[in-house]
């Protein structure tokens, strides 16, 4: 009986051991593409290790104030008969001095390192060999731009592994946050200021990456994959993104590319040599250069696979699928649809 | 407890039950009822916000859900989280629980200005409705940009609607009645304690509440400040926001977190207050080192304004100001622990006893502790910049607002609805609801700590299967609709117990504050005679004899013990009450209809205007004797101050912020200009000459001081019309420096310079024309002859505000004027 | 109010705070004082060679100006020192606020090159 009441009492401490357990799984990286734990660069490595530290402290202190507050609970609930009185203690300097000076030292201890590691985070100079990466934040997609090797594109972010990469962060139009977990911490995209995030990713691998900042209607379907290859797979896709587009080879997609031209789709897309963005039409709406769209993985802000049939989906209705889309529905449907389909899957 | 009757001991009505009819609820000003008003809102809201929540679990149970879809989702977040802050958890701390309690705690009749307290409540509910406008679906919808509103996407740009139009001016009407609130309750802390009651013998809950005005007066100018720049932004084509005219959006996150991080603290720290109550008569103990309970609320305050940048570690501050804004949060954790060690040392000892009061208490302990906690990891910037708006960061607020407040605030109910409706709550309803709170709270609110740990963005309406997200988030939302269900059986469990629950005696609790030591409900008066304070715990030490005695609880508990000396009957002649009124309701109208007008019909405002003139003047001419010199009133005060003079400096601390936060924007953007317009148009001798015309004005004014304090009526109206007149030299010569810039060709809307430059200086102008109109209102009831020696304080309290935007002009003078080829940033 | 025979010393020692305003004579002076200043401000202003050395000055100048307004046209010299807290703590707050904020966009201005899209 005795020991039930114990037990009912103590119900907080069941409820949080089984989290804890849930915790404890959690932390496996099961698919979870966006798990902040599962660091692949140099920069997620340094966070990891900082909020490790800080989770060991702030464990420490939550078993404090739980045992604490258990055993109060446990020796001090009167019962019925009990004849002793409560306690006069009002006030004890040292008890009083021990849990002010105590957390103060812990939080020393979580300071150092803290500041040792915005320093590292945060340079203001890079090696000669870094990769500069331009990431042009759009309502709701991603741009990526390589100013040294005069590449465009979009959705899908190539790097090389194991150099430094100096990612700029511009914002075409209100703020957004460049987020992707496996290779460090966000930073926010800020229209009219430049901010960077430096690292250096170091194992090969498709990482997830999504805007982190509220950013309107679709702030949820603005997702982007990075890519990080070996150094001879990023320089055979740097030589593969730097040749034209292809030329169409089959009926359809040639047809595609005629439909391509003369629908409106040309006004926001860029392929190279086929099509430019013309501002004055687009009412300055720019959209994914799709110079070689076949080679990616994914479209439309990352969230539908790059298939024939997706692509089909989206030019049919893209405010259906990311609520607020610049991109009109055309209307197009039947052969004009699959030739276009054809066309831009061509397109490697 | 055994059931008592209801007024054992006082004859007198309760002040629900005198006067009667719905006339003298809209009219009144007695304290304990505007609480029941607030109350009564804030819980209507309390269940807007919480289907709100269910809506958006709801949506999220599952991935690719398509039950509401991402605009409605969009404005059900932003809505939950306005809600809950400004119209659930603040007026349930403030508006309720802070009205209802401080002067029953302080041994006061009423708070400092009655009739401003029922103004602060009418214009509470002008914004909640004004913030709900997009309801009717035809104008806009509801706003969608999230709480924190973040510049750029609330610019007309990218929120075209009128939805944005409703929550800046909601927000904007919000401010004005948490702010007189604020300052209401601060004087009223400060000059109306019981005689003997000094701070260090409040009750903690005061110390709470002295604090969280503080904060208030001193926090939500900056939010005004940003929201005008906004609401210029949207209705006078300004760029205050805008990239293209070389602004920065960073502008509004700096300003909303200069307010937003003290606000986090003017929630939390009226629960911790509710908390140090509730805790002690259920350990049978005083509180555990009250002097350090104290100052670390007072620390937590002070460093709560050096902290705000912990909320835009994101954006590129640079190493500097991210590691000393790190430094100052984490100062924040050290008071803080105090506190929770304070609490827990507190029940350490005691003789515990489980009322659901106590058991949200112990709840709140542990569940604040666990939010606090994983704020620190947050105040680490390179953490932070993996957690920051991901769900982890879901997880710790609501921890701390949920775990923290909420169960505050719930605690609160259990504890003093005895003393305000005379019922108690019924307490197997309660602990069910506790558990159940406990456990689905916990379910809740907890696995978003893996879901940020697995990388999941916040506020967004929809994500991808197989991102590891899909069992935490049908665990939630199913713990969720149970967490809905508790609240259900709170509901039900007020309003049973309010009609059949069991009948309260006046100390049911044997509390050890004032409160218990009359009854139940109390009479509108609260206390027959003033009680003399002389302990900490005063009605403890009355029981008992001194706080650390344990006598027998007595026969009859609290009210007989307490049984006041002197004849009741007697009494009640001398004990006069201030007369409801009409004004404060009017005043809310009025500023309804002009924000409205803002909005729809432009000719609105002028009647919005003429509704809150006549209240105003209404209020002035209300009574005959306002005004007047009482020295009963001062000889009762605690400071031996008149309130009206202490709210006017107050008032006067607060606007500091405001200008603060003015001037700054003009420094921080001189340098950002895009060319055109700048600072060298600005025409040094004609401001020179305004500046003597205001000096010499701030002179005449002293002068009419002085002649109205030797009852010199006739020199005192000279000197009052040339003061007005001296401003209103001064706003001509404004009228012509604006209109010769405006024919040169600098609009507000031309560049930054511009904007900044008008506003600013409009600003003071603005207060300069106030400033004239009270000036000729003093005049002529002077002239009339209404004010002399006795009425003084009203020309001194007006003179106060006068010199005040001379000193205010004096900064501007030299700031923008004479430093006008300085670079500032 | 009927018991005013409960007294409190913590009252009484408050009570002086209501002490007397300074007559028309003080306030003359000090309105001369703050002519005299107005006008070495704008002097400065006109003179080339303070330009260096124009903002410390201006500030000091406008910093006795405010002190003088406050102290004795708003009788914080002579009044409660409660009012004195009340309105220099919030001054102190607003002066940080200004400095932080001058402070923090210093850092956007001179780090971060700035471009217009």
């Amino acid at each position: 009986m005795r020991l039930a009441d114990r037990l009912k009492r103590n119900v907080p401490a069941l409820a949080i051991a089984t989290f804890a357990g849930g915790a404890l799984g959690a932390c496996q990286p099961y698919n979870a593409p966006m798990n902040t734990l599962s660091t692949q660069s140099d920069l997620a490595k340094w966070i990891t290790s900082l909020y490790m530290q800080v989770t060991i402290w702030d464990t420490i202190i939550m078993v404090i104030v739980l045992v604490a507050m258990v055993l109060a609970i446990f020796v001090f609930s009167s019962r019925e008969g009990d004849p002793g009185e409560p306690s006069e203690h009002e006030s004890d300097l040292m008890l009083e001095l021990a849990w002010t000076v105590g957390p103060a030292l812990i939080l020393v201890f979580i300071t150092v390192p803290t500041i040792r590691t915005i320093m590292k985070t945060q340079p203001t100079k890079w090696p000669a060999d870094t990769l500069t990466v331009e990431v042009r934040a759009h309502q709701w997609w991603w741009e990526f731009d390589y100013p040294g090797l005069k590449i465009q594109t979009a959705d899908e972010l190539h790097l090389p592994a194991n150099r430094v990469v100096d990612i700029k962060l511009y914002s075409e139009d209100i703020i957004h946050s460049f987020w992707v977990p496996a290779l460090g911490g966000k930073r926010d995209v800020i229209p009219g200021q430049i901010n960077h995030i430096t690292v250096v990713p170091q194992v090969p691998g498709e990482y997830y990456g999504q805007c982190a900042e509220f950013c309107g209607l679709s702030h949820a379907n603005m997702r982007f994959r990075v890519v990080v290859d070996t150094p001879e797979g990023f320089k055979q896709w740097t030589a593969a993104q730097l040749a034209p587009p292809v030329e169409p080879k089959q009926a359809a997609a040639a047809d595609g590319e005629k439909i391509f031209k003369n629908a409106p789709c040309a006004i926001c897309h860029q392929i190279r040599g086929i099509s430019g963005f013309s501002p004055q039409y687009s009412y300055g709406f720019r959209g994914p250069d799709l110079t070689h769209f076949g080679s990616r993985g994914t479209l439309a802000g990352s969230i539908l696979e790059n298939t024939p049939e997706n692509v089909a989906l989206w030019i049919q209705n893209p405010d259906k699928l990311k609520p607020g889309a610049q991109m009109p529905t055309l209307g197009l449907r039947g052969k004009d649809l699959q030739d276009l389909v054809a066309y831009l899957e061509s397109l490697k | 407890m055994a059931a008592q009757p209801k007024t054992l001991e006082y004859e007198y009505p309760n002040y629900l039950q005198d006067p009667r009819g719905i006339w003298s609820w809209l009219t009144t000003i007695d304290h304990k009822r505007i609480a029941i008003l607030y109350g009564v809102s804030a819980l209507f809201f309390m269940m807007v916000g919480g289907l709100e929540a269910m809506l958006i679990r709801a949506q999220l149970m599952v991935p690719n859900n398509h039950l509401i879809g991402a605009a409605i989702y969009n404005e059900l977040f932003t809505m939950h989280g306005t809600t809950m802050i400004f119209l659930v958890v603040m007026p349930l701390e403030l508006g309720f629980f802070a009205n209802f309690m401080i002067p029953l705690h302080i041994g006061a009749r009423d708070v400092a200005f009655p009739r401003l307290n029922a103004l602060s409540y009418w214009v509470f509910i002008a914004g909640a409705i004004f913030l709900h406008l997009g309801l009717v679906r035809s104008l806009a919808g509801m706003p969608d940009a999230g709480w924190f509103g973040y510049a750029n996407l609330t610019e007309r740009m990218y929120s075209p609607g009128i939805n944005i139009d409703t929550w800046v001016l909601g927000l904007l009407i919000l401010g004005v009645s948490t702010l007189l609130s604020g300052l209401n309750f601060f004087v009223t802390i400060v000059n109306m304690r019981a005689p003997g009651m000094t701070f260090m013998r409040m009750p903690m809950f005061m110390w709470a509440m002295l604090v969280t005005t503080i904060l208030i007066l001193l926090a939500f100018p900056a939010l005004t400040v940003g929201l005008v720049f906004l609401f210029a932004d949207r209705f006078l084509d300004t760029h205050f926001y805008r990239v293209s005219a070389g602004a920065t959006p960073i502008l509004w996150q700096h300003l909303f977190w200069i307010f937003g991080h003290p606000e986090v603290y003017i929630m939390a720290l009226p629960a911790f207050g509710i908390i140090s109550e509730v805790i002690t008569p259920f350990s049978r103990k005083p509180l555990f080192g009250y002097p350090m309970m104290a100052y670390s609320l007072v620390l937590i305050a002070f460093l709560s304004y050096g902290v705000w940048g912990h909320h835009m570690f994101a954006t590129g501050m640079g190493p500097i100001a991210d590691s000393t804004f790190a430094i100052t949060t984490m100062l924040i954790a050290i008071p803080t622990g105090i506190k929770i060690f304070s609490w827990i040392a507190t029940v350490w000892g005691g003789r515990l006893r489980f009322t659901t009061a106590m058991l949200f208490t112990l709840g709140f302990i542990v569940e604040f502790t666990a939010g606090g906690l994983s704020g620190v990891m947050h105040a680490s910037p390179p953490v932070d910049l993996q957690q920051t708006d991901s769900y982890i960061v879901v997880a710790h607020f609501h921890y701390v607002l949920f775990g923290g407040m909420m169960m505050g605030i719930l605690a609160g109910f259990y504890y003093w609805w005895p003393k305000i409706t005379g019922r108690m709550l019924n307490e197997t309803i309660g602990k069910w609801q506790f558990w159940i709170t406990l456990w689905a709270f916990n379910g809740t609110f907890f696995p978003m700590h893996f879901l940020g740990v697995l990388g999941m963005p916040r506020r967004i309406y929809t994500y991808a299967p197989n991102m590891g997200w899909d069992f935490w988030n049908y665990f939630e939302s199913i713990n969720a609709f149970i967490l809905g269900f508790a609240f259900l059986l709170f509901f039900i469990n007020l309003v049973w117990s309010t009609l059949h629950g069991e009948h309260s005696s006046a100390d049911p609790w044997d509390g050890r504050t004032l409160e218990w030591s009359i009854p139940s409900p109390p009479p509108a008066f609260n206390f027959v005679t003033i009680p003399m304070v002389t302990a900490r715990d005063a009605f403890w030490v009355r029981k008992y004899g001194s706080v650390g005695a344990h006598g027998v609880a007595p026969a009859i508990s609290g009210g007989a013990a307490a049984a006041p000396v002197g004849a009741p009957a007697e009494v009640h002649e001398h004990i006069h009450m201030p007369a409801p009124s009409i004004y404060p309701l009017i005043f809310g109208l009025g500023l309804f209809m002009a924000a409205l007008g803002c909005m729809i019909w432009i000719r609105l405002i002028l009647i919005g205007g003429a509704l809150i003139l006549m209240s105003i003047l209404g209020m002035v001419f209300e009574y005959p004797t306002f005004g007047q010199f009482n020295p009963e009133a001062l000889a009762e005060s605690t400071l031996g101050l008149d309130n009206r003079k202490l709210g006017m400096w107050a008032f006067l601390g607060s606007e500091c912020v405001f200008f603060a936060s003015l001037i700054s924007t003009y420094m921080v953007y001189k340098d950002r200009n895009l060319g055109g317009f700048d600072a060298m148009i600005l025409n040094i001798p004609l401001t020179s000459f305004s500046t003597f015309i205001l000096l010499t004005s701030s002179l005449l004014m002293v002068l009419a001081l002085a002649a109205v304090q030797r009852d010199d009526r006739k020199w005192g109206a000279i000197w009052l019309f040339g003061t007005a007149f001296f401003g209103m030299i001064f706003l001509g010569g404004q009228a012509y420096e604006f209109t010769d810039f405006v024919l040169q060709g600098l609009k507000i809307q031309t560049n930054l310079f511009g904007q900044t430059f008008y506003t600013l200086v409009g600003f003071h102008g603005i207060h300069v024309l106030i400033g004239v109109c009270w000036l000729l209102v003093l005049a002529f009831t002077t002239a009339a002859g209404k004010i002399g020696k006795d009425r003084s304080l009203a020309v001194e309290i007006g003179g106060l505000y006068w010199h005040f935007v001379d000193i205010v002009w004096v900064v501007i003078f030299t700031l923008i004027y004479l430093m006008r080829t300085v670079k500032h940033a | 109010m009927s018991d005013h025979a409960i007294k409190n010393p913590h009252i009484e020692a408050h009570a002086v705070a209501h002490e007397e305003h300074p007559g028309p004579g003080v306030y003359l002076l000090v309105a001369a004082i703050l002519t005299v200043l107005t006008a070495a401000e704008i002097t400065v202003f006109y003179v080339p060679g303070l330009q260096p050395v124009l903002v410390p000055i201006l500030l000091v100048l406008a910093a006795v100006k405010f002190a003088f307004v406050a102290g004795f046209y708003m009788h914080l010299y002579y009044d409660s020192k409660v009012f004195t807290i009340f309105f220099g703590f919030p001054l102190l707050l607003a002066l940080l606020i200004v400095l932080g904020l001058l402070l923090l966009f210093a850092h956007l201005q001179g780090v971060l090159s700035f471009t217009i899209p």
